[in-house]
C-alpha cells in the first residue's frame, strides 16, 4: 500500500500532464496544432497586455516536408514585441510544467503558462525536437535557448544556450510538432481572424503553410486599462484557499542569536552603547512605530524577561504558554529551565499572542480579502458565531469549515471588485466591429459589473446590422476574456440567449444580415468543458447578457423602423410617380379634355408629407 | 303604332348609352378637377362585403346597405386599385362610344397595353365589379360581356342594335340549334313574338329536345338553355322579355339543390350582383323538378353529395328559403337525400318529359 502511495506521489507534474495531455487539448494532430497555435498566441497578447504595449504578434507555421500527406510534422513559430523573459528564467519557464508568473488573482487569457509549456511537450513527444526560445528583455542582447524537457524529474535540459546583440524587443517561440493543417487550418484562420476583432489594439500576422498571409493590423490606438491583481472576494474562497492565506499571516518567533540581536541593537540605534534593561524600553518605546515584526517580539520577550541584550545572549525561548500566560527559557549559565509570568494586560503581550496565534479573525478579513471593512468584519464574526479578535491561528479544523461556509453564505459582503476585469471598452469593440463588418448599423454596450459566486465579471456587448455582412444571421461571435470561443457552440449560454430572443419582435426577420458579438471577461470563466469553448449558464451571467442583448436589440429595433421607414418612403414615391401620370392620361379622356392636369405638385407634395411623418 | 313602339324603344336604348357615358364623364372630370386643384382624387364605393348585404324584400332581391368605402389615390396601398379604376372606366367610356364588346377575359389582358398590371383576372373582375357598383349598372351596359354559352330558340322579332347590323331584322325560330346569347342579342330591339311564354331550362341537351319536340309551338314558348347558372346577359334578356313583351317565365332545372338556386337566381339575383337592380324576374316561377316530383314521377335517383347536403343548409339561411315551395322543396331534398336529374324522366321514353311532366306542369304553374 505504502509502496504504491510513495510512487504516485513521485510522479513529477510534467509526467502528469504527458500522460492526460488530451486534457489539455493536446489529443490528436488537428487539435493539438490548434491548441499550441491558442496557447502561444495568448501567452504573447497576455504578455504586451500586461505591459501595456501595442501587441504585435507575428505566427506562422511551416511544414518541414511539404510534399508528405497530413498529419505530418510543423514547425509553429509565434513572435512578439512584448516584454521578453529574463535570461534566468526562460529555462524554468519553458522546461518546467507549472512554471508561471500568473498566479495573481486578474483577468487573462490563459492561467499559469500552463499550455504553452504543454505545447512544447506534445513537441518533443512526437518529434523529438527542442523547443528554441529567443528572447530580449532590453532590445539590445538576445538570449537563445534550446531547450528539451526532462519529463520525470520536470526539468529543463538546456542542449544549447547562446546570445547574440539585437534591435527588438520581445519573445519568440519555435516549436516542432506533429499536426493535420489541412484539417486545422480553417479553424486556426478563424482564429486569428476572431482573436484580431477583439484586439483591435494588436497587430497580428499569420503565414500559413500553403504560402497565404494573413495580415490584421491594429485598428484603434488607445490599449485598454491593464487588470489590477486583487485580493480574493469572501465569497469565492475554500478552505484549502483559508489555509494557504493562513500561512502568510502567521509568524514564526524569530530565533534569538548574535545576529538578531545586533539587528534589534541597530533598528533601537544602540549599536554602540549598551543601555540597562529599562534604558532599553524607554527607547523602544519611543521607536516602536518604525520597529519590524520580528524586532517587536523581541524586545516584547525583553520585557518580560526584564533581560538587557547580554543577559538575552545566554538564555534561548523554550515555549510561550498562552493559557497559563507563561515564557519558559533555558538558562544557559544555569543550564535550567525557567520561566516568568506574563501580564496579559500589556502590549507586549499582545504582540507574541498575535504573532504565535496569528491575526484575529477581524484582521485577517480585513487585511486579506477584498472590500471587507471593520464594521463588515465584526458584523460577519457575529454572523459566524466566532469572536471577533479569535486568533486564526488558534481555529481547529471544523472551526476553519465553519468560517469557510459562512464566509459563502453572509450576504453583507460588497460585490467583488471589478478593477481586476479588463474589458475591452465600448469604443474599441465598436471601431473593431465596424472596421470588420463594414455594417449600416452597429451598437455597443458594456454592462455594469457582476459577480457570480464571489467572481466579478464584464458582460460586453455589439450588434451590427447591413452592410457588407453576409445574410443567415445572427452570426454570433462568442468571447472570453479576449480569446475567440469557436467551437461547442450548442450549449454556450450566449447562444441560448440569442435563440430565446424573438427577433421578429425587433424587426429582424428573414435570413437577416446580422452580427452579435459578446465578451465576457471574469477572473473565472465558467467553461463547461477543459476544452474552453463553451460558457455554463450561470444565471447571473445569463442576467448580464440578456439585459445587454434587450438593450441593443432595441436600438437595432428603432434602426429597423426608420429604416424601413425610409425604403417605405422611397417605395411609395415610386408608386405615386408611376401611376399619377395615368390616372391623369385616363381622367383626361373621361373627361373630354385635352390637355393633361396639373398632378406634378401632388408629386413633390407627397414626398414633404412623408418627411413630416417619419 | 308598332313603328312609335320601335322608336320608343330605340329612344330608350340611346338614354340608356347615353347615361353611361354621362355618368363616366362626370367621374372622368371630378378626377379631373380634383389633380388639377393639387387634391388626391378618390373614389366612394359601395361595400361589398357581406356584412352590407342585406335582402330587400319589397323588391325582392339582395341590396347593398349604405356602408360605402372611400378608395383614395392618397393612400398609397389603393393607389394601384384605383388607378386600375380609372383605367376601367376609360377603357369602358371607349368601348361605349365606339359600341365595341369586350369580355372578363378580354378586359384582363387590355390592361397590359396601358402598363395596367393585374396580378390574374379575378383581380381584373373585382375591379370590373367595382365600377358596376359605383355606375349601379351591370358591366354589359358598359359592353363588358360573358362568354357566351346559353342560347335562346322561339318565334321571336328582333332588329340588331350593334354597329354594322343595325336595322337588320331577325327571327329566332329560324335556327333549329338556337341562337348564342351575346351582346348583339341582349342590346336588340325586341319588335314582336306570337309566344305567350318563356321556358329557361338548364340544359343544352333538354333544349334540343325541346326544340325537336316543337314545345316552342306546342305551347307557344320562347325555350332559353341557360347552360347551368344563367349568365347576366341571359337574366337581361329575360328581363327584358318579362318586362318588355309581357311574358311571364317559367324555369325547369334538375331536381337539386342546384337547380332550385338557379331558379332563385332568375327570380332574386344572386349576393354576388346585390349591386345592381336590372338583373331579376321577380315573377318567374319554377316549376321543377321538384323533390317532392322525384316520389310523384318515380323518377330514377342518385344520392346527394356531401356539398349538396351542405348547400342545402347554407340556403336554409337565406331569407328567400323561408317560405313556399322554397323551403319546401328544400326541406324534402333534405329529407330523401337523393336527387333526380331532367333526363331522369328518359326511363319513360324520350318523350315522356315534353309530353306529361310540362304540359301538367304549365297548368300547375298558372296557379303558383
Amino acid at each position: 500500500m505504502s509502496s504504491i502511495k510513495e510512487k504516485f506521489n513521485q510522479i513529477s507534474p510534467s509526467e502528469f500532464f504527458y500522460r492526460n495531455r488530451d486534457l489539455a487539448g493536446f489529443s490528436n494532430p488537428t487539435r493539438s496544432l490548434y491548441t499550441a497555435v491558442r496557447e502561444f498566441v495568448e501567452n504573447s497578447l497576455d504578455a504586451c497586455d500586461q505591459k501595456g504595449i501595442f501587441p504585435d504578434v507575428h505566427m506562422s507555421i511551416k511544414a518541414v516536408d511539404p510534399e508528405k500527406p497530413d498529419p505530418k510534422q510543423y514547425i509553429l513559430t509565434v513572435k512578439d514585441n512584448g516584454p521578453g523573459i529574463e535570461s534566468k528564467h526562460v529555462p524554468l519557464a519553458f522546461g518546467t510544467v507549472l512554471y508561471g508568473s500568473k498566479f495573481g488573482l486578474k483577468q487573462a487569457r490563459g492561467m499559469f503558462g500552463l499550455g504553452a509549456t504543454m505545447a512544447i511537450l506534445y513537441g518533443q513527444i512526437t518529434t523529438n525536437k527542442p523547443v528554441l526560445v529567443k528572447s530580449s528583455t532590453d532590445g539590445k542582447m538576445q538570449d537563445e535557448f534550446e531547450l528539451l524537457l526532462d519529463i520525470q524529474k520536470n526539468k529543463p535540459v538546456i542542449l544549447k544556450h547562446t546570445t547574440k546583440e539585437v534591435t527588438k524587443r520581445g519573445l519568440s517561440v519555435s516549436i516542432c510538432l506533429e499536426g493535420d493543417y489541412a484539417k486545422a487550418g480553417s479553424k486556426i484562420k478563424d482564429y486569428v481572424y476572431e482573436t484580431s476583432l477583439i484586439t483591435p489594439y494588436a497587430t497580428i500576422t499569420f503565414d500559413d503553410p500553403k504560402g497565404e498571409k494573413f495580415h490584421y493590423s491594429k485598428i484603434v490606438n488607445e490599449m485598454p486599462p491593464a487588470p489590477t491583481i486583487i485580493r480574493p472576494h469572501a465569497h469565492g474562497i475554500d478552505v484549502e484557499t483559508i489555509r494557504r492565506m493562513m500561512v502568510d499571516a502567521q509568524f514564526e518567533i524569530p530565533n534569538i542569536d548574535d545576529a538578531m540581536v545586533e539587528k534589534v541593537r541597530k533598528d533601537l540605534g544602540l549599536a554602540k552603547s549598551n543601555l540597562a534593561f529599562t534604558g532599553i524600553m524607554d527607547k523602544a518605546k519611543k521607536r516602536w512605530k518604525t520597529l519590524s515584526r520580528p524586532v517587536r517580539v523581541v524586545i516584547s520577550l525583553m520585557s518580560f524577561l526584564k533581560m538587557d541584550f547580554e543577559k538575552l545572549n545566554k538564555i534561548r525561548i523554550e515555549d510561550i504558554d498562552v493559557p497559563n500566560k507563561k515564557l519558559y527559557y533555558w538558562d544557559f549559565g544555569d543550564s535550567q529551565s525557567k520561566s516568568v509570568d506574563m501580564d496579559p494586560e500589556s502590549q507586549y503581550y499582545k504582540q507574541l499572542i498575535g504573532t504565535v496565534q496569528g491575526e484575529t479573525l477581524t484582521a485577517f478579513l480585513t487585511k486579506r480579502f477584498q472590500r471587507i471593512g471593520p464594521s463588515t468584519a465584526v458584523k460577519f464574526a457575529e454572523f459566524a458565531g466566532f469572536k471577533p479578535e479569535k486568533r486564526m491561528g488558534s481555529m481547529t479544523n471544523e472551526e476553519l469549515v465553519k468560517l469557510s461556509d459562512s464566509l459563502q453564505k453572509f450576504e453583507d459582503f460588497l460585490s467583488p471588485d471589478p478593477s481586476c476585469l479588463a474589458p475591452l471598452g465600448e469604443e474599441p469593440l465598436e471601431k473593431g466591429i465596424k472596421k470588420f463588418f463594414k455594417p449600416d448599423f452597429c451598437a455597443v454596450i458594456q454592462r455594469p459589473a457582476s459577480a457570480y459566486s464571489g467572481f466579478p465579471f464584464i458582460v460586453e456587448m455589439g450588434i451590427a446590422y447591413g452592410g457588407e455582412i453576409r445574410p443567415g444571421g445572427p452570426h454570433v461571435y462568442r468571447y472570453a476574456n479576449r480569446i475567440p470561443l469557436l467551437y461547442d457552440e450548442g450549449s454556450d449560454v450566449v447562444l441560448k440567449v440569442v435563440n430565446d430572443t424573438d427577433w421578429v419582435r425587433y424587426k429582424v426577420k428573414g435570413e437577416p444580415p446580422f452580427v452579435i458579438v459578446t465578451h465576457i471577461c471574469s477572473t473565472r470563466i465558467p467553461y463547461k468543458t477543459v476544452g474552453k469553448e463553451n460558457v455554463a449558464d450561470r444565471q447571473e451571467i445569463e442576467r448580464e447578457l440578456r439585459l445587454g442583448l434587450q438593450f441593443l436589440s432595441r436600438k437595432l429595433a428603432a434602426y429597423m423602423s426608420k429604416r424601413g421607414q425610409a425604403e417605405m418612403a422611397k417605395k411609395r414615391a415610386n408608386l405615386y410617380a408611376k401611376y399619377l401620370p395615368l390616372i391623369a392620361q385616363f381622367c383626361t379622356e373621361l373627361a373630354g379634355k385635352t390637355k393633361e392636369p396639373n398632378y406634378k405638385k401632388l408629386l413633390e407634395e407627397e414626398i414633404i408629407v412623408d418627411d413630416q411623418q417619419s | 303604332m308598332t313603328t312609335n313602339k320601335v322608336k320608343d324603344r330605340k329612344k330608350k336604348a340611346n338614354e340608356k348609352q347615353q347615361n353611361i357615358i354621362d355618368a363616366l364623364k362626370d367621374h372622368g372630370a371630378k378626377v379631373y378637377g380634383d389633380l388639377d386643384n393639387g387634391q388626391f382624387p378618390k373614389f366612394s364605393i359601395p361595400s361589398r362585403s357581406v356584412s352590407n348585404i342585406v335582402y330587400d324584400k319589397k323588391i325582392r332581391q339582395y341590396i347593398l346597405g349604405n356602408s360605402a368605402a372611400l378608395r383614395s389615390s392618397r393612400n398609397s396601398s389603393q393607389l394601384r386599385s384605383f388607378t386600375q379604376l380609372m383605367w376601367l372606366a376609360f377603357f369602358a367610356n371607349r368601348l361605349t362610344h365606339e359600341k365595341k364588346s369586350s369580355t372578363l377575359r378580354d378586359v384582363y389582358y387590355s390592361s397590359q397595353a396601358f402598363e395596367i398590371e393585374f396580378e390574374d383576372q379575378s383581380e381584373s373582375d373585382n375591379i370590373i365589379v367595382d365600377l358596376e357598383a359605383i355606375l349601379s349598372k351591370p358591366r354589359e351596359d358598359f359592353h363588358i360581356f360573358p362568354e357566351e354559352r346559353s342560347s335562346i330558340f322561339g318565334d321571336l322579332n328582333i332588329e340588331y342594335t350593334i354597329p354594322g347590323y343595325e336595322g337588320k331584322k331577325m327571327n329566332l325560330s329560324n335556327h333549329p340549334d338556337g341562337y348564342a346569347i351575346g351582346p348583339s342579342l341582349t342590346t336588340a330591339e325586341l319588335v314582336d313574338t306570337s309566344a305567350e311564354i318563356v321556358i329557361a331550362i338548364e340544359k343544352g341537351g333538354l333544349f334540343t329536345r325541346f326544340v325537336e319536340e316543337q314545345v316552342d309551338k306546342k305551347f307557344k314558348s320562347i325555350i332559353i338553355n341557360t347552360g347551368g347558372q344563367a349568365p347576366r346577359s341571359t337574366r337581361t334578356l329575360l328581363k327584358r322579355l318579362h318586362d318588355e313583351l309581357g311574358l311571364p317565365v317559367i324555369v325547369l332545372t334538375d331536381g337539386d339543390v342546384y337547380g332550385e338556386h338557379i331558379a332563385m337566381v332568375i327570380k332574386s339575383g344572386s349576393a354576388n350582383a346585390a349591386h345592381l337592380r336590372e338583373l331579376t324576374v321577380p315573377d318567374a316561377k319554377w316549376v321543377g323538378v321538384w323533390a317532392t316530383d322525384i316520389e310523384k314521377f318515380k323518377l330514377p335517383t342518385i344520392p346527394m353529395t356531401e356539398s349538396d347536403i351542405k348547400r342545402c343548409y347554407d340556403l336554409q339561411s337565406d331569407p328567400r328559403y323561408q317560405e313556399g315551395i322554397w323551403k319546401k322543396e328544400l326541406d324534402v331534398f333534405l329529407k330523401i337525400k337523393r336527387k333526380a336529374e331532367l333526363e331522369a324522366f328518359s326511363k319513360y321514353g324520350l318523350t315522356n318529359i315534353t309530353e306529361k311532366y310540362l304540359p301538367q306542369k304549365l297548368e300547375l304553374a298558372k296557379s303558383l
